[in-house]
């Protein structure tokens, strides 16, 4: 325990209180989690960095209507292990912890890390985490990219017991998700790739040195075996409700021997699979051009990584 | 709406402090301990002005609910400050003339603060990156730039948080 007086200090009988929250919830385990969860119904909600459902939007406090927070990041979510033929992420591990980690500084989980540093400030990436990135369901959600490519399984714990959630089915909507109110997310596990595979993540900003999410972002992967393309992969977020993978683009890739053309056309048909919209951060025409820019330049920088 | 007992180390010493469930950090911090040299810029994770340090990081204390760091260490501009001495990082601040208005400057000092703690000598790109955390709209970053690479070097590694 740290050194230190103790002092006790009353509120001040001005102070206003920020949040109408009607309860904080800290369970000691997961089972209890689940039950706080399943007896508050839709009235509560996970809280693990916060760094979503925290800031106001628009000058709306989006928590004021949910009356209990349940604080799962205590329950022992943070960790990241490489096991048999797995990778196993806790859901409460942070943004931070998967950039620094030498996991994936390697050719074929390299779209993660490039994710994780492309990510919001490391002020925020300290207490923001993947579980929390992919349960927000933002249509332009960083880690979601990475993760899709790489064939991510989502491990869910509820009153009925775990179930596993193959990421592609995952996203159901603007901030909606498979998972069940009473549910939470508790591991991602990526499945082991050859050696023979590169992955990579872009994202174009408003202005790249700034604080913002994406305009568009893109995560390719390539399995390679002397210039013949037997696997790809490529996500799209910020141009639909939800990150997705364009299936058409990696179908032409498979199986064909590369090269720049080959490239540059799965790159057109993956801007033709999008269905971006106009919105603050851009329009729909220059976001469907820059996924064509954008998936050219990852499928490129996921070719070198090949075999790294 | 339910009160809450927590206990937070905040620089050096104890507080058991009965806080509502809804209250923020910087809240807490500014109306009930006093320490109002955090500052709220935008309290949507944006500014950086909110910025302190818990366990040793950089963190924004608009975005965490003072109930979520019971327990924790938390680290804030009038804990830097050694004995009747200012801290190196404020010392370069000033003799760099890197604050203008000085809004952003206990946030930005505490941005650099986590960083030197978990590197001791950043270069000048890490610091730039670093820095762009937080907003300033006054004297921009060259100066605070300049502060934070004098100070990591007078401090040598002696660094707390
Ligand atoms: C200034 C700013 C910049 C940002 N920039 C980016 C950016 O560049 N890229 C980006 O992708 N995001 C960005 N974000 C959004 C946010 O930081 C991320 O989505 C973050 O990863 C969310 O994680 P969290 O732990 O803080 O989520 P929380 O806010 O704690 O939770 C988010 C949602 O997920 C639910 N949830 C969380 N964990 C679980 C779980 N284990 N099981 C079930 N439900 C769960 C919560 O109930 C809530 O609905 C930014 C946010 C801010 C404020
Ligand atoms: S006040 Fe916290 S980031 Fe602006
Ligand atoms: S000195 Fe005024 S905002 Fe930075």
């Amino acid at each position: 325990m740290k050194k230190g007086k103790l002092r006790v200090n009353e509120r001040r009988k001005t102070m206003s209180v920020y949040f109408q929250i009607e309860e904080y919830h800290r369970p000691r385990d997961l089972a209890q989690a689940v039950d706080i969860l399943s007896g508050f119904g839709n009235r509560a909600r996970v809280i693990a960095g916060g760094t979503d459902i925290l800031p106001r939007r628009a000058g709306v406090k989006k928590i004021d209507n949910i009356n209990h927070l349940v604080d799962i990041s205590r329950l022992g979510l943070d960790y990241l292990k490489r096991e048999g033929d797995h990778i196993f992420m806790g859901a409460g591990t942070t943004i931070n912890t998967i950039g620094a980690s030498p996991l994936f500084l390697s050719g074929p989980y390299g779209a993660l890390s490039d994710a994780a540093g492309a990510h919001s400030t490391s002020t925020i990436r300290n207490r923001a985490t993947v579980g929390g990135n992919l349960c927000n369901a933002s249509p332009c959600a960083d880690l979601a990219l990475p993760l899709l490519v790489l064939d991510a399984i989502l491990v869910a714990a509820g009153p009925e017991g775990k179930r596993h959630i193959p990421i592609e089915n995952f996203f159901k909507g603007v901030n909606y998700t498979a998972l069940n109110n009473e549910e939470v997310l508790v591991e991602i596990r990526i499945p082991l790739c050859s050696e023979k595979t590169g992955s990579s993540f872009l994202k174009l900003r408003r202005h790249q040195t700034a604080i913002d999410m994406a305009v568009v972002n893109v995560a390719t992967s390539l399995n390679c075996r002397e210039n013949r393309c037997e696997a790809a992969g490529i996500a799209l977020g910020s141009v639909a409700p939800v990150p997705f993978r364009a299936k058409k683009a990696e179908s032409m890739l498979a199986g064909a021997k590369l090269s720049k053309g080959i490239i540059e056309k799965a790159a057109v048909a993956a801007a033709g699979e999008a269905r971006p919209i106009d919105d603050v951060r851009s329009t729909s025409a220059y976001r469907k051009k820059m996924i064509a820019v954008l998936v050219r330049r990852s499928l490129e920088s996921s070719m070198r990584r090949c075999g790294q | 709406m339910k009160k809450m007992d927590i206990k937070i180390h905040v620089n050096g010493d104890w507080y058991e402090l009965a806080v509502n469930s809804g209250d923020r950090l910087v809240d807490v911090l500014r109306d009930q301990l006093d320490l109002t040299g955090t500052k709220e810029g935008c309290g949507e994770g944006e500014c950086g002005a909110c910025t302190v340090n818990l366990d040793g990081k950089a963190v924004l204390s608009c975005l965490i609910l003072a109930v979520q760091v019971d327990g924790c260490t938390i680290l804030t501009i009038e804990g830097l400050q050694r004995g009747s001495e200012l801290h190196p990082l404020q010392k370069a601040f000033t003799s760099e003339s890197a604050i203008q208005c000085g809004y952003c400057t206990p946030g930005m000092i505490m941005s650099a603060n986590a960083l030197i703690y978990n590197e001791p000598e950043p270069d000048e790109d890490t610091i730039r990156k670093n820095l762009s955390n937080n907003l300033c709209r006054c004297t921009g970053y060259d100066r605070p730039v300049k502060a934070v690479l004098k100070a990591a070097k007078d401090m040598k590694g002696d660094t707390n948080v």
